[in-house]
């Protein structure tokens, strides 16, 4: 695994980001519900879901946004922080099934007052679908002296 | 432009709603708990203090747990989406859409946040399946001292 420190000091980009895979359970949908007091039907309601279209149940966005956050800082650990993440959904994700988070950094800022990465971010289901894709600005902590 | 959208919508792009709230350590090992984040910088106020933060500090999406109002179950809408969606176009499934989060520092255990929730606009667009409603609320936190914590733009999709 390439560290965010050597991708700073000049790696070869883009560099992928090791994957993580998370399979979200009816569970988890429920507890990312209750702590963000979400009681929108579509996340605990099988029937309401189907009734409006949807496969099952879904994963919320920010749920989503969530499992991205973590494919980050999990490779980033006490390097530095995310700074900024956007993404977009582009198909729904049902409970149960396993999402691939993936990565790669495309760009850094080496500025040492602010040194930076810049990445591309996706989430892929089981069978190939892209669920949700987006992009992310690390920071780096600066170096002790 | 807009021209599907009565002036009952128009008319509250800008509105904004603030609210104050104060963040424990339990809503934050709550919250890493739902994500999957098991960090102990999260849960564990021992390890936190040999960390930078010196404290428990929150998963970067955090403020996502005092996003929505906690108004009373009988003013949310029929399929208990949230408020800040509710606003009267003549589509009613919602689903979300994406997010453009930014964090300027994570929260610490024991502070205020201070929420303020903007309708940032409302715009049509044509799908697959029919015309598509998309609701951009933009939603601030900010900290006791009056500076910027995180900001979340998030759009919503409403199809009839």
């Amino acid at each position: 695994m390439t560290t965010p420190r050597a991708v700073l000091a000049g790696a070869s980009l883009p560099v992928p980001l090791p994957e993580l895979a998370v399979t979200p359970d009816h569970t988890q949908l429920f507890m990312f519900s209750a702590v963000t007091w979400n009681r929108h039907h579509i996340h605990y309601s099988k029937d309401a879901a189907v009734a409006e279209g949807l496969p099952d149940v879904v994963v919320q966005r920010a749920l989503l946004g969530n499992f991205l956050a973590r494919l980050l800082t999990g490779w980033l650990g006490e390097a530095g922080e995310l700074r900024e993440l956007s993404w977009k959904v582009l198909s729904s994700a049902t409970p149960g099934r396993t999402l691939r988070c993936q990565g790669d950094v495309i760009g850094r800022e080496a500025d040492p007052a602010a040194p930076g990465l810049r990445c591309e971010v996706r989430i892929i289901d089981e069978h190939g679908t892209l669920i949700a894709a987006g992009k992310a600005k690390l920071v780096l902590h600066s170096l002790p002296s | 432009m807009n021209s599907e959208l009565p002036d009952s919508v128009t008319s509250r792009i800008g509105v904004s709603q603030t609210r104050r709230y104060q963040v424990t350590a339990r809503d934050i090992r709550r919250f890493a708990q739902a994500i999957g984040a098991t960090d102990p910088v999260h849960s564990d106020e021992a390890y936190a203090r040999t960390t930078r933060y010196g404290t428990i500090v929150a998963p970067p999406l955090f403020c996502q747990s005092l996003t929505y109002d906690e108004v009373p179950p009988e003013q949310l809408p029929a399929d208990g989406s949230p408020v800040e969606l509710a606003v009267p176009i003549p589509a009613q499934r919602a689903v979300g859409g994406g997010s453009e989060y930014t964090i300027e520092r994570l929260v610490r255990a024991g502070e205020a946040i201070t929420v303020t929730s903007t309708l940032k606009d409302v715009y049509t667009r044509q799908g697959k399946s029919g015309l598509l409603y998309l609701v951009v609320v933009e939603t601030r936190f900010a900290a006791e001292d009056g500076q910027p914590v995180a900001t979340e733009v998030a759009t919503y999709i409403k199809r009839v």
